[in-house]
């Protein structure tokens, strides 16, 4: 080995002991705090009173690595999977229920890279990717008045309310088609359970490209297992697109100084007055 | 071969230190992550927008001495702000520094992964979408 090679070797090996040291010092350091309750007993998924506080939503690209296995952990967690890179396309995942025509089209979105993303043009999220997009939110409840609200500075600034109130799901023509659906939610002991109906098909699952139908239905589970960590877990339930329900699931970081700021996606949207078509014409159309 | 190995694996935990705090259209879409610069120019104009800042440098070839103006591709002002930008941190007439991955389609243009202030040396994370190894 010459000398050069040396001092690589060994710059190498400090630098990934120090970047070891500190992406495990927080956990080490701070003792873990169980979660906040309100004042009712009910687990408390926001802040505690006179503290700051947001929920580091993080960027989960590709919800076929976050399939949980028979540990309870997915592919990601276990990091047996890159959640980068790996544009294998429906074959690359065998966990997931593809449809045929469900296969094809994320293939296509695989192939061009996402180029077609609904949230690309400032469009929101749907169903669980408000939990994916990489933002911070807040969930703020509100027992008196039997309902909870998720607050999202990403995406499209947007929030959604979950009706504590025990009402069904509108019927028929009554469930209007909508961008984050209609959420009717239940404490089932220390967990959020919340069944999410009537979504339009203006989004994507994820940035990856899996799609879904307007026959979309999801099931949320959110628990604070402690102060620092909502773990969030979603079934997936898309007879249009999916032949068998699915479940992903991830954690999400609590960040003890953090607060919403303004982002409005929709202020100078280039990508969607650039993007061409396969055929190489104006996605917006000419003049 | 070894050597190699621990080198690809410390450069790897420096990408994942630089976590992504903005994310909108595909950046693999738009941007090539092997072809990455660094360039060196004159601010003449910072457009502080979402969903992307964008900032434009007159850069001069060093052997052509031709000027082309370029323009760059930053996170939204939020994402930016918490990576310690402000508005008024490039000005015009400012030279700095952008390190990042040039546009597929061949024009003056690219995504900036950092930038650094020639008159202070700081560097600052320009809240880039890049995360995808190609």
């Amino acid at each position: 080995m010459s000398s050069a090679r040396r001092v690589a070797l060994a710059a190498a090996i400090v630098f990934a002991a120090l970047y070891t040291a500190w992406a495990q010092a927080p956990a080490a350091r701070r003792p873990v705090e169980p979660a906040p309750r309100l004042t009712d007993g009910t687990p408390n998924l926001g802040r505690v009173a006179g503290e700051k506080g947001v929920w580091d939503v993080p960027y989960i690209q590709n919800m076929g690595m976050r399939i949980p296995g028979p540990d309870g952990r997915t592919a990601a967690e276990r990091g047996t999977a890159a959640e980068s890179g790996g544009r294998g396309g429906a074959k690359a995942e065998p966990d997931v229920p593809f449809l045929p025509w469900a296969r094809g089209i994320y293939d296509y979105n695989s192939r061009n890279n996402s180029k077609y993303d609904p949230e690309g043009y400032c469009l929101p999220p749907g169903g669980p990717r408000m939990m994916a997009t990489p933002y911070p939110m807040e969930i703020i409840q509100q027992p008196e008045h039997k309902r909870i609200f998720m607050v999202f500075e990403g995406a499209t600034h947007i929030w959604r309310e979950i009706y504590m109130d025990g009402r069904p799901h509108p019927q028929g023509d009554e469930l209007n088609p909508t961008y984050l659906g209609h959420s009717v939610g239940r404490w089932d002991h220390d967990t959020l359970v919340v069944d999410v109906v009537g979504f339009n098909e203006n989004t994507w699952l994820d940035y990856y490209g899996h799609p879904h139908t307007d026959l979309l239905h999801v099931v949320e589970k959110f628990t604070r297992p402690n102060k620092a960590t909502l773990r969030y877990e979603v079934l997936i339930d898309d007879p249009g697109a999916y032949s068998r329900p699915w479940t992903v699931a991830w954690n999400i970081p609590w960040n003890t100084s953090g607060e919403l700021t303004e982002y409005i996606c929709q202020e100078n949207n280039r990508y969607l007055q650039k993007l061409t078509d396969d055929f190489g014409q104006p996605v917006l159309g000419g003049p | 071969m070894r050597t190699q190995l621990l080198l690809a694996t410390a450069a790897i935990a420096l990408l994942r230190a630089a976590v992504p705090v903005a994310a909108h259209h595909s950046f693999a879409a738009e941007f090539d992550a092997a072809k990455p610069f660094k360039l060196t120019g004159v601010v003449t104009k910072v457009e502080w927008q979402n969903p992307h800042t964008i900032f434009y440098l007159d850069i001069t070839d060093e052997q052509t001495k031709k000027v082309t103006n370029w323009s760059f591709e930053m996170g939204s002002p939020n994402g930016l702000m918490r990576n310690g930008w402000t508005r008024n941190t490039l000005k015009i007439g400012d030279v700095a520094t952008v390190e990042g991955s040039l546009a597929r389609d061949g024009s003056p243009h690219g995504n900036a992964r950092a930038v650094v202030l020639t008159s202070t040396g700081k560097r600052l994370f320009a809240a880039s979408s890049q995360t995808e190894a190609q």
